[in-house]
């Protein structure tokens, strides 16, 4: 994989996903950091810290990434959340436009 | 997530711990926000965290710092225009499109910036408070704070109408740029376009435009002009397409076609020695559809063109069925008719578009100007006659198509068909007697032709003709079969049964047929009247051909080809040297004016003399006497002597054919009443005559005073009565 085309999402505590950038994508917000025609810093090191996000909250908001595409693209399955994540999950995906 | 959320109804909060107590969370937030926007319009972006910034927004938008974040955005984004727009006032001449242009696109890709780093605000609290999103914003604050800063506003307009000038007038100019820049305005919405830029463009166009027409007019012959006009039209749709708002196009194409076209459309049609008319004249068919093609785009100008047109055939048209010189040649009169229908044919078809409404315009004024002369359908048959006669030997069959196609196209035109049909059917009956004709194939579809355009009706006698013809070459075969042995060496005969009514007949007086000839004759009317009881034979001496052996004074040998009159005379010689006028008429019995034509062509005509006269003289008098020619020569064996005889009718002739016809027409006019009161049972004057005339129109224009005395006629012979209450009224009979 090229490193053009993934992105490290970091979360609160200091955890690093690498991901696609096409899932990346499926989140306005991180669209819009990734493609905004000024250089933001974020652009510049294929990189976004998300200080408000529990490493637990983005690992599970990764995994809703790579599904969504899966849905999108015909596959019809289950996405199965933890009762105890589904607030915290929720005001994530508001403040990541998802 | 929301596509597979648990059925569940949840409470949205804002993050737990960031419930703010800092008072002066906000202000500071905003610092952080301001100052990245300062770094944005200074280029200085890209160490800015994306991430924080929208966290921050975000963050100030969920506490309910909106408002101050918005009018925050606003004041700061007018102080950072404020300053370009000092920035581009201070761009010297022709610096100024360019700087404007640099300072636009870097204020979209701040804007894009902001609008993205502020997307939680432009979701949530613009639309809920009614808001104007942060694009639209920062394009009305570009508007306001440079568009329309009163230094810029006018130099813009300016600088722009000074630049299309210049390309008007053939310098080049930046079209990028332009284009940049009329995008800018587009971009601000229609209204800026319009008011700014489009409204003063049109207008100093439109003057533009009126002052060059107003030069070239002047000193250009029409041609030239149109071609200048069609130039610029093409200059202005291309600018349109390389810079303008294409809904620009129809705006300014109309400008120049008002100013360029429509103001000048009289003067251009009928500009001297350069105008339509001599245009027409010289085929010029790349200015003709120069002239259709712009004139197409303004109101009237194609009927103004086709209404000149109109009137210049009509008039060319009418010299020429007028033109006495004309009237001596008929086939050269219809030559004249059928080129000029080919030369507007071809206009038309090449310049006009072959536009219907044309093609409706050189119908009429053809059908105006051959009706004009009442000799037309006489003219035509003459030259169908010719065609068929002479003119079309060695032809292909593709051309003698064409050739009758076009015949038939004036045909239509004429509105005596039933003249024609009367002149035709002499014309047929002199060919197919003389074994004249050159195609029979030529002849049968040209038949067609007419019956498909006049129906049945109209040609069943000329096709009555055609069978004549193939009945009698049977029955001669016949005749000959059963009776050739008894009839030796003698003459032969070749009878033509004609059916009377079907032929163009003239009671006309038999002639006394030499003893030899009349006996033969009467073998075949036995033969014929035994074969075909109740019928009756009478002799058309007057259309018969004869081929004569002759041995002149020297001994010279020819085969004489003449009529059965001159026959007649001839034969008289081989028992006389001399014979005086009176001898012949008397012995002959011939028709004094036929005599007198029938010897004028065998004494009279030089290399064909086959007699002489004293005295000698072109006119054949009374007292005249008439010798062999014994020192007759020529170089051919066989010698045809045609009859002298007009081609053209004659005025007496000519006044018989008319009346004739309108002898005809009588009996079709009444029928034509009777058909319609049939129909109606009751109907007023008028409407008899209109009806009447429309159901007769495709044969001949029925004239209303006949049509008066028809009724009149019908009425005597209780086919219809007058109303008793109201004498307009005429009631059918039944």
């Amino acid at each position: 994989m090229k490193k053009e085309d993934t992105v490290k999402l970091i979360s609160a505590e200091g955890f690093e996903f690498v991901i696609d950038k096409k899932a990346a994508m499926v989140s306005q917000t991180i669209r819009n950091m990734l493609t905004s025609p000024g250089s933001f810093a974020e652009t510049e090191h294929g990189e976004v810290t998300f200080p408000e996000i529990s490493t637990v909250i983005l690992e599970k908001i990764c995994q809703y990434f790579y599904w969504s595409l899966q849905y999108a693209s015909g596959k019809e399955t289950e996405f199965h959340i933890e009762p105890e994540l589904t607030l915290e999950l929720m005001m994530a995906a508001n403040y990541l436009h998802t | 997530m929301n596509s597979n959320q648990k059925k569940r109804v949840f409470q949205i909060e804002a993050f737990k711990h960031k419930v703010v107590v800092d008072p002066k969370y906000a202000d500071k937030t905003w610092k952080i926000l301001e100052f990245a926007i300062h770094e944005i319009y200074n280029h200085n972006a890209s160490g800015l965290s994306f991430e924080e910034l929208y966290r921050n927004a975000y963050n100030m938008v969920l506490h309910k710092f909106g408002e101050k974040l918005y009018s925050g955005l606003v004041s700061t984004m007018t102080f950072h225009l404020q300053e370009i727009s000092i920035s581009i006032e201070a761009a010297q001449g022709g610096l100024f499109l360019e700087e404007l242009d640099r300072k636009w696109t870097d204020h979209n890709k701040a804007l894009q910036m902001i609008r993205d780093i502020l997307m939680y605000m432009d979701r949530t609290f613009i639309p809920n408070t009614h808001k104007t999103p942060v694009h639209e914003l920062g394009l009305n604050l570009w508007r306001d704070n440079i568009i329309h800063s009163g230094k810029i506003q006018t130099r813009l307009l300016t600088t722009l109408l000074e630049l299309i000038l210049r390309e008007r007038i053939g310098e080049v100019i930046n079209r990028g740029l332009m284009r940049n820049i009329i995008k800018m305005l587009m971009d601000l919405g229609p209204s800026v376009y319009q008011e700014d830029f489009e409204k003063p463009f049109l207008e100093v166009s439109a003057d533009f435009y009126r002052a060059e027409s107003q030069k070239f007019i002047d000193c250009c012959d029409c041609g030239d002009y149109l071609k200048k006009a069609e130039r610029r039209l093409n200059e202005e749709i291309e600018r349109v397409s390389h810079y303008l708002d294409p809904k620009s196009e129809i705006k300014i194409t109309n400008v120049v076609e008002k100013e360029m076209i429509e103001n000048h459309m009289l003067r251009l049609v009928h500009m001297e020695n350069s105008g339509l008319v001599n245009m027409l004249l010289d085929d010029k068919y790349e200015d003709l559809g120069r002239m259709y093609n712009l004139f197409r785009r303004v109101p009237n100008g194609l009927s103004t063109i086709r209404d000149v047109m109109t009137s210049h055939l009509r008039n060319t048209g009418k010299l020429l069925v007028t033109d006495p010189e004309r009237l001596t040649d008929p086939v050269e009169f219809v030559q004249c008719l059928l080129n000029e229908r080919d030369k507007y044919d071809k206009i038309i078809n090449l310049a006009f578009n072959n536009d219907k409404s044309f093609q409706n315009a050189l119908n009429s004024s053809f059908e105006f100007f051959i009706n004009l002369n009442p000799r037309s359908p006489e003219f035509i048959s003459l030259f169908v006659d010719d065609k068929l006669r002479k003119g079309l030997k060695g032809v292909s069959e593709e051309d003698v198509e064409l050739v009758l196609d076009k015949v038939m196209t004036l045909f239509r035109y004429l509105q005596e068909k039933d003249v024609f049909e009367k002149y035709y059917k002499q014309h047929l009956a002199k060919r197919l007697l003389s074994g004249k004709t050159v195609s029979d194939d030529a002849e049968r579809s040209l038949i067609v032709k007419l019956k498909t355009e006049c129906g049945y009706q109209f040609t069943s006698k000329l096709e009555g003709m055609f069978t004549d013809m193939k009945t009698s070459q049977d029955t001669m075969q016949e005749f000959y079969a059963a009776h050739g042995a008894e009839l030796g060496d003698g003459a032969t005969l070749t009878v033509q049964v004609l059916t009377t009514g079907s032929w163009p007949t003239q009671p006309s007086v038999s002639c006394d047929l030499p003893a030899e000839m009349s006996a033969l004759c009467e073998k075949f009317r036995s033969y014929y009247l035994g074969t075909h009881t109740g019928r009756r034979l009478t002799w058309q001496t007057n259309m018969g051909t004869a081929d004569l052996k002759a041995t002149f004074g020297k001994g010279q040998r020819h085969e004489l080809n003449v009529s059965t009159y001159q026959m007649c005379v001839l034969v008289l010689f081989n028992n006389a040297d001399r014979l005086s006028y009176k001898e012949i008429e008397q012995t002959t019995e011939i028709p004094s004016s036929d005599l007198k034509r029938c010897l004028q062509s065998l004494a009279c005509v030089k290399g064909k003399n086959v007699l002489r006269k004293e005295p000698m003289s072109k006119d054949i008098g009374e007292e005249d006497a008439f010798f062999v020619n014994d020192k007759f020569t020529s170089k051919f064996y066989k010698v045809k002597i045609g009859t002298v005889v007009a081609q053209k009718e004659s005025e007496p002739e000519k006044q018989e054919t008319r009346q004739r016809v309108e002898e005809d027409r009588k009996p079709q006019i009444e029928a034509a009443i009777v058909r319609i009161m049939k129909s109606r049972r009751v109907l007023d004057h008028n409407n008899i005559i209109t009806e009447v005339t429309k159901q007769l129109q495709s044969r001949f224009l029925a004239n209303p005073g006949e049509i008066k005395k028809r009724m009149e006629s019908l009425i005597e012979r209780d086919f219809l009565e007058r109303d008793t209450a109201d004498r307009r009224l005429y009631r059918y009979l039944a």
